[in-house]
Parts: structure tokens; C-alpha cells; sequence
């Protein structure tokens, strides 16, 4: 278990590290003198020196690399070019809106979709099993942005149930919930097809083992057979899934908090883009990437410790 | 005599995409209360469905016809769902062929057996003793600890073991058995006989076994079913079946059986032809396509059942009355004539092993520094050396994980040496790169386990036979030439050479594989365990062909088997493999006859014979093999050798030579 | 269509035996094919997708850059099918338009990917260890950057583009496949028939080519049919976010976009927009699941 644990943590570190390099020689590759970027063409060289000598511009490349390596692992993540805050404090401010909204999205998706898959294993081509596959099929055909899309035009436009901008009052919990249900709709209405099709999957394969006909030989009751020996088996893949696909989840996320005009890190990002404000960019893309890539950690170890196999063998 | 089980007329059917598959025609089967009885039959027969049609548990394409199971009085056909849940467990249990995923991987046995008692209304703690109780009955040591363990954590042999004690923990009326050695060693499948004979008398159960394996049928049952393509043929006694059988298709299956024959013959009978098409509904005998007695009428009509005395019974028109013949009381024997034995084998050695070793990583590097393990390796073959004359067969047997297949690739160069030697003709082929190994392929052909597994799915017969010659870049032109004259050579009719490798029978497809071994006339050919997935009617075919084509080429064989009664047929000198060390080689009638090294005793003595008055008391063999990962200290075979001494334990023996050349490696030869 | 109207090929005199059992297979899977409701209706909206895209300029009621003020922000009239935006550009133009960049992004972002990661994919499975590890290495540090935040930071840099969205796609999509390729290499790389074809001399280049590629491409081409959704919605999601094709070029995505800033005037121009999306990802997706059933039930798992 250790050494598993050890091997999968120097992955998940060194990966963070290619994408730290990736986005900092992108940076690098941007056409134009970055100094000028920052202070705009009427500054006077002895304030551009001042400012290259500050950023380390000055220095070989690879030193600009450490030097930004290891303010990266400090928690440093370079400041605002315009408003010169701290883009970590930035961050730390948006972060919660985004989880808020992924949490929201994958929680109800999951609560769904994965008792849907269940059932619709359980009695495969039955009625419900046909319209489950509907809607799943259904869910999965239109991509996130454009459930936000349609959703406002229904809820927010037509029907007038939900608000459409914000993230409602600060302090206002009922508020803040109330401006959380269509994002979250938005974005895990797809996860809720998908979820409810790869459990029916990994069900049906698993419903298929020699050990589900031993323990129906056996005599047990249909009940204990799908939760205690198809389901614990079934999950597995599925939680790894959830994890791999935290990825498309975040993109729909960045769409969601753009569309509904939400605060997060998805919104500053795009934000941050069009107005060519570089390093807030970069650090939310790298808070992104450590984020996707502590979840997919903790779904490996969690399917690790779930399945004997695995947690034995470590 | 009551039958606790009672099956009439049971007609099951398939479906498939193609049309329905008439699997199971007019069964009918008692199994009396407190008998052993044993359902026989080659694959297709039908033997698996009359257990899933009984227990309910038929694939979702499976129908019921008609038919009636008459279980305890009452039809377990025309039950209820739930009330068929109360009695699969309760009343009628099961032990299946592969415990391995026969068991729930996730649950912990404690689990799954106090699950299987939910009926009981009992504390959980009560439940648990009693699974403690039932996994120490069956010969699990030190049951208290291992209970709370998962499948994987079990061997092979105690996973059948605590397969079988899940089956009996609810003290059931019937207990079904499918196949239960089938996934097992020779030494282990000796074990759960013993046990499951043992445990009968204990608990004065019920049992239907059904399983290929006569040896075991013939050990382990009062009564014997015989079914072919999804009829009964014959049903009697086991001492009618095994001595008096009167179905042509019983008595050709008996003498197919290589354990039967106790002399050498090196042709081995077969019966020809293959299982009839089942989607159609046969409309003669169902034999009759490949039976040598075959008549006009059994073509035409089908044959109704004849009672003989004592409740053996056949579907044979040979005993129709008004027949000349009569009921046949002996076998004809189709058994071959012997084959002239000239001097086979001859000059200087093909093929010579030299202190061999094969190990394999298991760990990386890194983790192994990490964990502090100072090798991390397991050596798979260890100083092995043999040697292999031209147009000789040398058979190499043993256990799974003895390293026979390791060795085997190692030496054509498909796994990696760590020491010692190989020469081919006397030229050293051992760590030559491909492209030098290249040339030598020509003259070394393989034969893989797999008949179908070892082609290439995507691949006609043609281009499969023909490659060969691609690689090496040969008979450019003329290879539809060559085609056809390989598929002569290993009797495989010419429209075969478009089909592709699922569309072959496992014999179709092994004579494949034999064609493309023969392609180049190569000099050698090692075969893995030809004989592996093939009934016991084809296997007789395949060896025979490779017999033959050996006399015309002079091949040098070396076999790789665990099947001891089929590689004693057809090998010239042996060599018993155990943990990765040769123990005992030479010449194969003298092993047979005295065995010198207590395994090798223990192999011979471990085979079932097909031949219900040799039945064994004793088991011949304890324990399992230990774990490459851990080999025991001096004489590895100590831990289960019953002759051991202490200085087994201590030292490891040397090489014996005896007598009559062969080399025992054993401190203690049995040589009387 | 009813399937029993199909009329069946004729029997070829020349075959027979083993060669009709293996078409027979061949024509039992296509008859299963044609059977199956979903396939059929995924099979039809696929080919309207390529259809509409190709034959853009045929179907096309108005041009798709010509203004009318006049009939600005219209509902669907007889005129103008699907209404109008608001430099009154006739909107069911539009889409058509728009359906030929999703189709040039589809073909080229999915057989591009499909390649290079068929190719990596093979290398990976059946190289040493340690250059799969490097491989599966750069495979899950790709996969780790969302689709969206790479868009946007690549846009942030490069300025946005087609090609660049091209570029984009292929690199987001080339994981998945060549995990895939990986996979199904790993696996058959310990087979018994690779052994054999080893024991008979073949070379590595012989068996990767003869052997594992047959094997390998009938998943990547099933899951390539159901990465064209993936792709297209890709395309839309970033034209829609200003970041892919550039307005005046009609693509679905702009169309939302300038739906969306008008949402409140007329909602026909999101729905118009929408709806070819969502039947090209049901098309694809249907046909996708169809093939994969009969052809590769194994695959099943897999995703």
C-alpha cells in the first residue's frame, strides 16, 4: 500500500511539474518583449530594467524556470500585472465558487445517474431499462453549454423560476442556492447519462461472472447478490471514471460560470484571457490542473482500498 | 430405490442469431438418494445444461422445452422464482469448475459463508463458527485465521477445498458438482476425489457429478451417465459402463482414454468425424455419422432404449431383437495395430540443454531497493539440462508452475537465459540476437498450448500456413502449392484454407498449427501441451498425426505435458520437472514402470485410472506445490515427500545415476 | 425502413463451404445491423450530417454573410426558415454553413488523431517499459489540462483560429486513443499468437503491422465515431466562447453565441443553433453504440 501510495503521489507531482513547464515556456513563447506587455510602451527604460531586474527577466532561461518553479511549490503564484494583488489570494477567492458548483453538478448527477444504472441492470430491456437508455443517450447528446443555454431561455426567460447572473448575495445562503441550481443542472446533466450507462455496463459485465451465478446457486436473495456482490465490483470502474472525467467536468464549469456570469476560477480565466493578464491566467491554470489532478489521486486510492486485489497486492 | 432426483424427457433449446440449438433431446436421469452419480461426457454433449436446466440458472437464451425435474417429489421446473432461492443452498448446492472466479474476489470467505447461512436464524458468531467448522472439515489448516482471507490469497487446491465447504455448509440433500477437478493439478484433483468421497460418507450426501474425465468418474461414482450432442446414450452402474458398455459411442470413448491402455502402443485410437450441427434435430441416431457400426436404420429412425439387467440401459439399434448381432458384449477393439518399432532414434544429439536457469523479475529495480529485497527475482527453470536425439521424443513433464513451458521457450530463444546452455546440432543458439536466431527457425518449430489462442484471429488458414515461408521469404510464387500440399499433409480438407481461426474446431485448429510447425521441415519441433483443450476422441488424432509425421521426417519431439498417461504413449525418454529443477529423466518405460523419485511416484500414482476396481485409498500425494517465491531449504520436494528425512531438509541431493542410465536427483532413490 | 425489404445478395455460386460459413457471419452481423432501430436512426442522421455539410450551398435558402436589415431578429417566417439574427442574416443558412466547419474539424481533428494515436498507442504497448511509462506519462499530463482551460490558454497566446482549434482537438484527442491502441496492444502482446509468430522468425515491424493492427483499429475506429461529437462539441463550445471560428464565418457555435447575446429578443436563433449539435452527437453516438454491440461487444467495458 505504501509503495503504491508513494509511486502514485511522484506521478501526480512529477505531472504537475510537465504542465508547470508547459505553461511556463508558453508564456515564454508569447510574441512580444513581456516588460512592455506589463508596463504598457510609455515606460522608461530605467523602469523596464527595474522591472526585468525584479521578474528576473534578465536572467538564462532555466533560472527563470527555477526561480518560478519554486515559488509555485511555495504557494507563490506572481501577482496581478494590473492591480499587482497576490494571484494565490485571487484564487483562494474564486476557488470555492468552482468546487461549490463541481461538487453540486457531480452530486446530483451521481445520486442519479448511478441507482438509474443499477435498475436498468438489474432488468436489462425492461421499459425502464429502454427509457433510462433514452435519457441517458438523451443527456449525454447535448453538451453542457448548451443546457445552460436552453435552460436559461426555459427557467429564467420563459418561466421566470431561477435567476439567470451571479452567484447570488454574499452571506445569503438561500440566495447562493438558488443561483446554484441551474449551473449545477447544466453541467451534470450529461454526467447523469453517463454515470447511469457505465454503472449499467460494469453491472451487466459484473451481473455476467461466474461468482453472481455461485451466489444465486447459493441461494441468496436477489437483494444482497446486486449491492454486496455486483455493485462493489461494478463501482470500481465507475469511481475511476468519475475521476478521469473530472477534466470534461471542470470544462463545463469554465462554460457554466461564463454563461451565468458566476464568479470562479473558470470565469477568471477567460476573463483574465481577453484582457491579456498573463500571470492570473497561469496560476488559475495551474489551481485547475492540481485540482484535477488531487481528484483523480483520490479516486485511484479509494478503488485501491475498495478492491482486496489491489490492496493486498501493494 | 428412491430417486432423490428424477429428470423426464428434458428438451432444452438455444437461441441464437443462427436459429435455436437443440441442446438437450429427450433427457432422462435418476440420481437415488446417497449415490455418487457421475454425468460423462466430451464437450457438446449437453453434460453442463442438464445442471443449469435442474438449478434453474439457464443462460437467458436457454428454454425449457418440456421435461420435467422431479426433485424430492415435486418438479423444480414449474417452481416460482422465490421459492426456487429456497432451495438452491438449502436443499440442492453447488461446486464449480474454476473456484477462482467461482468466488466473489471482493468478499472475504468469512463473508461469503456466513451470506450462504442468512437463512439461519442464528447470531452472526454462531454462523461464523460453523463456517470455521466446515473450512477445518475440508482440510483448510488453521481455519480460524485463513477465513477472514480473500480468494486470491488462497491456492489453487484450497480454493476448490473452501468451494466445497461453501457447497456443504447448509448440509444440502443434492450436492451438483461441475467439473470440480478440471481447473486442478493431477496431485490436487487426487485430493478433493478423496475429499469429496470422504465427505459422502460423512454426510451421506447425494452427488452428481458431471465431468470429460473418466479416471475421476470412474473413482468417484456409483452410476454413470453417458451423453453425447444432448442425448443419453447409456446410463448404468459404474462396473456396466466401464466393463460391459454397450454403446458403440461408450466403448470408442473408453478406449480413447490414453490411461487406459497400460501398454505402449504409440497409436492411439480415435473416433472420427465431429459433433453433428445441433440446430438441426437429428433425425437417425445421433452417433450414427461417426459410428463404425452404423447401419441403414440408424441413419433413419431414431433408436429407442434397451433395458439390459441391473438398471443399465443404452439407445443403440444394435440391440434392436431381430438383429443378427445381438448385443455386443466385447469391444471391437478399433484399436490400431501396433507400429513396427525400427530404430528411431539415432547419431548425435539434436538438441542438448546444458544447466539451464530462467528467472524472472518481480519487482523493479527501484521498488526492490526500496523494500529491501535483495533479489527480486523467482528462478523458473533452475540447471536444467536434457538431451534430444534426432526422430526421439522426449517427454517433459509437470505440475503448472514447474517452468516445462519456460524451458521450452527458452530454449528457441523466446525467453530469456539467465545461465547455462543451449546447442542446437552442436551449435550454440543460446543469447544469439534475432536476427542471427532467424536462419535457425527453420530447423526449430513451436507448437503453442492454445490450438486456436496461437493463431493469429484475423488471418485465413491460407495466409497462416503460408507464412512460414514469407518470413523467410521462400517459395515465392508457389505458395498456394504449399498451402494445399501442408493441408494435406495434416488432413485438413482444402475449403478450410479461407476459413478463419474461430471458425476451426480446437482439432481443426491445432492440425492448423501443426501445418504451420511442419512448414519449413524443420529438424525439431517443441510442442506445449498438444494435446491441451482437445476431447478425448480428437486427442488421439493429433498425436497420431504428429507419430506419423515423425516416422517420415525424422522429427526430434519435445513435449511438453502435464497429461502423463498421453505423454507416456508417445515419448521415448522422460524428464520430471518439479519447482523449476529436472528430478528424475530417462527412459520413459522404465519411469513408468519403477519410478525412482518419490514426485514422480506420486505423478503415476496420481492419475485416475478409468477403471472402477483400481480406486485409490490413499491419496498419493500431500500438500501443494510451495511458491516459487519461497522454495524450501535442501530437497525442494521435502515438504511433501513422505520418505523425508532430515537430511532432505538439510542438503541438497545431487544426480543418481541408476542402473539403466537414468538420473534420479533424490537423496533416498526408490530403487527395489 | 422495413428490414425484410432488403433484398438479400445473391448466393455466389463459387462459394462455398468454409468461405459461406465466414460470409455468412459477415452478413448475419450486417442483417443485425440493419435490424437494430437505434443504428438504423443513427446511420440517418449521420448521413444528413454529411449531406448537409457537403451540399451546403444546395440546400441554402439565402447567403449566409447577406444582411436584411428590414427583416432583422424575425421568428421563423416563410422567408426565413429559422429567422433571422440581428443583421437579419437568414439563420437557417447559417447552421448549413456552419455544419461544413463542424464537418472539417471532425474529419480532420478525428482521422489525424486516430492516426498518431494508433501509432503511439502500438509503440507504447509493445516497446520497452520504460518508453510506455514515458508515453503514459505525457498521455495523462495532456489529459490533465481541461479542454477548455488549454483552449483558452493556447488562445491567450496564439490568438484564436480554426487551425488553432484543429490543433487543439487532435491534441486533446490523441490520449484517448492511443490509451486505447495501448491497451488492446498490451493485451495482445502476451497472447499465445504473437509467441508463435515470434517463434517463427517474424519481425517486430511484421507483427505490429500483420498482427496487432487488425487486431487494434476496429475499437479505434468504433470509438472514433463516438469522439465526432466530442470533437464538433469542442469546435462549438470554443467558437461560442469567441475563441474558435471568427465571426462573420457561420459555425454552430457562433450562432449560439450571438443567439446568447440576444436571448432575451428572440429565443429562435439557440434553438436553431442548438439542435443540429444535438442531433449529430445522437447520430454518432447511435451509429457508435451500434457497430461496438455487434462488432465488439468486449468494448463494452473498455470505456
Amino acid at each position: 500500500m505504501w509503495w503504491y501510495l508513494l509511486k502514485r503521489l511522484a506521478l501526480s507531482v512529477v505531472i504537475i511539474l510537465l504542465a508547470v513547464a508547459a505553461l511556463f515556456l508558453m508564456l515564454h513563447s508569447i510574441p512580444g518583449d513581456p516588460v512592455s506587455i506589463a508596463l504598457g510602451p510609455r515606460a522608461t527604460p530605467e523602469v523596464q530594467a527595474a522591472y526585468a531586474a525584479k521578474m528576473h527577466l534578465d536572467k538564462p532561461l532555466y533560472y527563470q524556470f527555477l526561480i518560478f518553479a519554486g515559488n509555485v511549490l511555495q504557494g507563490d503564484l506572481g501577482s496581478d500585472v494590473f492591480s499587482n494583488r497576490s494571484v494565490a489570494l485571487t484564487l483562494s477567492e474564486q476557488l470555492p465558487y468552482t468546487i461549490a458548483l463541481a461538487v453540486a453538478a457531480l452530486g446530483w448527477a451521481a445520486l442519479v445517474g448511478i441507482p438509474l444504472g443499477c435498475l436498468s441492470a438489474i432488468r436489462p430491456n425492461s421499459w425502464l431499462d429502454r427509457i433510462t437508455g433514452i435519457i441517458s443517450v438523451g443527456t449525454i447528446a447535448v453538451p453542457s453549454f448548451l443546457v445552460s443555454i436552453w435552460a436559461i431561455l426555459l427557467f429564467s426567460i420563459t418561466l421566470r423560476w431561477l435567476p439567470v447572473i451571479g452567484a447570488g448575495e454574499e452571506g445569503d445562503i438561500l440566495s447562493q442556492l438558488r443561483h446554484l441550481i441551474l449551473p449545477a443542472f447544466a453541467v451534470g446533466l450529461g454526467w447523469v447519462g453517463y454515470l447511469a450507462r457505465m454503472v449499467r455496463a460494469s453491472m451487466l459485465e459484473v451481473m455476467g461472472e461466474n461468482y453472481i451465478r455461485s451466489a444465486r446457486a447459493f441461494g441468496l436473495r436477489p437483494r444482497t447478490i446486486v449491492f454486496r456482490y455486483a455493485l462493489k465490483v461494478a463501482i470500481l470502474p465507475t469511481i475511476t471514471l468519475i475521476g478521469v472525467g473530472f477534466g470534461g467536468l471542470l470544462s463545463g464549469t469554465v462554460f457554466a460560470e461564463i454563461i451565468f456570469s458566476r464568479p470562479g476560477v473558470g470565469k477568471i480565466i477567460y476573463d483574465m484571457v481577453l484582457a491579456r493578464n498573463f500571470p492570473v491566467v497561469q496560476g488559475a491554470v495551474l489551481v485547475t490542473i492540481a485540482l484535477y489532478v488531487v481528484v483523480t489521486l483520490i479516486a485511484d486510492l479509494m478503488v485501491s482500498w475498495l478492491d482486496p486485489r489491489v490492496r493486498e497486492s501493494l | 430405490m428412491t430417486a432423490l432426483l428424477d429428470i423426464r424427457s428434458l428438451n432444452v433449446d438455444f437461441r441464437t442469431p443462427r436459429g435455436r440449438v437443440h441442446a438437450l433431446r429427450d433427457v432422462s436421469l435418476q440420481v437415488p438418494k446417497g449415490k455418487i452419480v457421475g454425468v460423462v461426457g466430451e464437450s457438446g454433449s449437453g453434460k453442463s445444461t442438464v445442471i443449469w436446466t435442474v438449478t434453474r440458472l439457464l443462460a437467458a437464451n436457454g428454454v425449457v422445452e418440456s421435461g420435467e425435474a422431479i426433485f424430492d417429489g415435486q418438479d423444480l421446473l414449474t417452481y416460482p422464482e422465490p421459492r426456487m432461492q429456497e432451495v438452491r443452498g438449502e436443499k440442492v448446492s453447488m461446486v464449480f469448475q474454476d473456484p477462482m472466479t467461482s468466488q466473489s474476489p471482493v468478499l472475504s470467505y468469512g463473508q461469503q459463508m456466513t451470506d450462504i447461512l442468512y437463512r439461519r436464524p442464528e447470531p452472526d458468531a454462531e454462523k461464523m463458527r460453523r463456517a470455521v467448522e466446515m473450512m477445518r472439515r475440508v482440510g483448510i489448516p488453521d481455519p480460524e485465521s485463513r477465513i477472514a482471507q480473500y480468494p486470491h490469497q488462497f491456492s489453487g487446491g484450497m480454493r476448490q477445498r473452501a468451494g466445497i465447504a461453501m457447497a456443504l455448509l447448509m448440509d444440502p440433500m443434492l450436492l451438483v458438482a461441475d467439473e470440480p477437478t478440471t481447473a486442478l493439478d493431477v496431485t490436487m484433483e487426487a485430493q478433493i476425489i478423496h475429499l469429496i468421497r470422504e465427505l459422502q460418507r460423512e454426510f451421506e450426501a447425494t452427488i452428481m457429478v458431471v465431468s470429460h474425465n473418466l479416471g475421476l468418474i470412474a473413482e468417484l461414482c456409483d452410476e454413470v451417465v453417458v451423453m453425447y450432442a444432448g442425448e443419453v446414450v447409456e446410463h448404468g452402474d459404474v462396473r456396466d459402463i466401464f466393463y460391459r458398455a454397450a454403446h458403440p459411442y461408450t466403448r470408442a470413448l473408453l478406449e480413447c482414454d490414453p490411461a487406459r491402455e497400460m501398454t505402449r502402443t504409440r497409436l492411439l485410437p480415435v473416433i472420427p468425424g465431429d459433433i453433428p450441427d445441433l440446430h438441426i434435430k437429428p433425425t437417425g441416431c445421433v452417433f450414427a455419422p461417426r459410428c463404425p457400426k452404423a447401419m441403414v436404420v440408424c441413419r433413419e429412425r431414431q433408436p429407442d432404449a434397451h433395458t439390459l439387467e441391473g438398471g443399465h440401459a443404452t439407445r443403440c439399434h444394435l440391440l434392436d431383437p431381430g438383429l443378427a448381432e445381438g448385443p455386443v458384449a466385447q469391444a471391437e477393439h478399433t484399436a490400431p495395430e501396433a507400429v513396427s518399432e525400427g530404430p528411431r532414434s539415432s547419431g548425435a544429439p539434436l538438441l542438448e540443454v546444458d544447466h539451464l536457469s530462467v528467472r524472472f523479475r518481480i519487482m523493479g529495480a527501484l521498488k526492490a531497493r526500496v523494500k529491501g529485497v535483495q533479489e527480486p527475482f523467482v528462478d523458473a527453470v533452475l540447471n536444467a539440462s536434457l538431451t534430444l536425439k534426432r526422430g526421439e521424443t522426449l517427454g517433459l513433464v509437470g505440475e503448472s508452475g514447474s517452468g516445462k513451458t519456460t524451458l521450452g521457450r527458452a530454449v528457441l530463444g523466446l525467453a530469456e537465459a539467465h545461465l547455462g546452455n543451449v546447442t542446437f546440432e552442436g551449435r550454440d543458439v543460446l543469447g544469439l540476437s534475432p536476427a542471427a536466431f532467424k536462419p535457425l527457425r527453420r530447423d526449430m518449430a513451436m507448437m503453442f498450448q492454445d490450438p486456436v489462442g496461437s493463431l493469429s484471429p484475423r488471418q485465413t488458414v491460407r495466409a497462416l500456413v503460408t507464412e512460414p515461408f514469407e518470413i523467410h521469404g521462400l517459395s515465392k510464387g508457389r505458395l498456394d502449392e504449399e498451402a494445399e500440399r501442408l493441408c494435406d499433409m495434416v488432413r485438413l480438407p482444402l475449403n478450410f484454407l479461407s476459413r478463419y481461426p474461430h471458425e476451426l474446431s480446437g482439432g481443426q485448429a491445432r492440425r492448423v498449427g501443426v501445418a504451420r510447425a511442419l512448414a519449413l521441415n524443420p529438424k525439431l519441433i517443441i510442442a506445449d501441451e498438444p494435446t491441451a483443450g482437445l476431447d478425448v476422441s480428437v486427442q488421439g488424432e493429433i498425436l497420431n498425426l504428429m507419430g506419423e509425421l515423425q516416422r517420415e521426417h525424422g522429427l526430434g519431439y519435445l513435449i511438453i505435458s502435464h497429461n502423463l498417461p498421453v505423454v507416456r504413449h508417445i515419448s521415448d525418454k522422460l524428464a520430471i520437472m518439479y519447482l523449476g529443477r529436472l528430478v528424475e529423466r530417462g527412459d520413459s518405460e522404465a519411469i513408468f514402470a519403477r519410478p525412482a523419485h518419490p514426485y514422480t511416484e506420486a505423478l503415476v500414482g496420481g492419475v485416475p485410472q478409468p477403471d472402477p476396481d483400481k480406486r485409490r485409498a490413499l491419496v498419493s500425494i500431500e500438500g501443494e506445490v510451495p511458491s516459487l517465491a519461497s522454495r524450501p531449504s535442501g530437497c525442494e520436494f521435502h515438504t511433501r515427500c513422505k520418505y523425508a528425512t532430515e537430511r532432505c531438509r538439510a542438503e541438497r541431493p545431487g544426480d543418481t545415476v541408476l542402473g539403466d542410465g537414468r538420473i534420479v536427483t533424490c537423496h533416498h532413490p526408490l530403487t527395489d | 425502413m422495413n428490414p425484410s425489404d432488403i433484398p438479400a445478395p445473391a448466393p455466389d455460386p463459387v462459394r462455398t463451404g468454409a468461405a459461406e460459413r465466414a460470409y455468412s457471419v459477415r452478413r448475419e452481423k450486417l442483417i443485425l445491423f440493419l435490424r437494430n432501430p437505434q443504428g438504423m436512426l443513427g446511420l440517418f442522421l449521420v448521413i444528413m450530417f454529411f449531406a448537409s455539410a457537403i451540399f451546403a450551398p444546395v440546400f441554402a435558402t439565402h447567403d449566409p454573410l447577406t444582411m436584411d436589415i428590414p427583416n432583422r431578429l424575425s421568428g421563423p417566417t416563410a422567408d426565413h426558415w429559422a429567422g433571422t439574427d440581428q443583421l437579419g442574416r437568414d439563420t437557417y443558412t447559417r447552421v448549413l454553413y456552419g455544419g461544413r466547419v463542424a464537418l472539417e474539424v471532425a474529419a480532420i481533428g478525428v482521422s489525424v488523431s486516430l492516426v498518431i494515436g494508433l501509432v503511439l498507442g502500438m509503440v507504447a504497448g509493445f516497446g520497452p517499459t520504460w518508453l510506455d511509462n514515458l508515453l503514459l506519462l505525457i498521455f495523462d499530463a495532456i489529459r490533465s489540462f481541461p479542454t477548455v482551460i488549454l483552449a483558452l490558454a493556447a488562445v491567450a497566446l496564439l490568438g484564436p483560429s480554426l487551425k488553432l482549434v484543429l490543433a487543439i482537438v487532435i491534441v486533446t484527442s490523441i490520449p484517448s486513443y492511443a490509451r486505447l491502441a495501448r491497451t488492446s496492444t498490451l493485451a495482445l502482446k502476451r497472447t499465445e499468437f504473437i509467441l508463435a509468430e515470434r517463434s517463427l522468425g517474424a519481425s517486430t515491424p511484421r507483427i505490429l503491422a500483420r498482427h496487432i493492427m487488425p487486431n487494434v483499429i476496429g475499437p479505434l475506429l468504433i470509438l472514433s465515431a463516438m469522439d465526432v461529437p466530442v470533437v464538433v462539441t469542442i469546435e462549438a463550445g470554443l467558437s461560442f466562447l469567441g475563441l474558435g471560428v471568427q465571426p462573420p464565418t457561420a459555425s454552430w457555435g457562433t450562432v449560439l453565441n450571438e443567439g446568447y447575446l440576444i436571448i432575451r429578443d428572440t429565443p429562435w436563433m439557440v434553438i436553431a443553433g442548438g439542435i443540429p449539435l444535438v442531433l449529430t452527437t445522437l447520430g454518432f453516438t447511435f451509429l457508435g453504440e451500434a457497430l461496438r454491440d455487434i462488432f465488439d461487444p468486449k468494448l463494452r467495458k473498455g470505456r
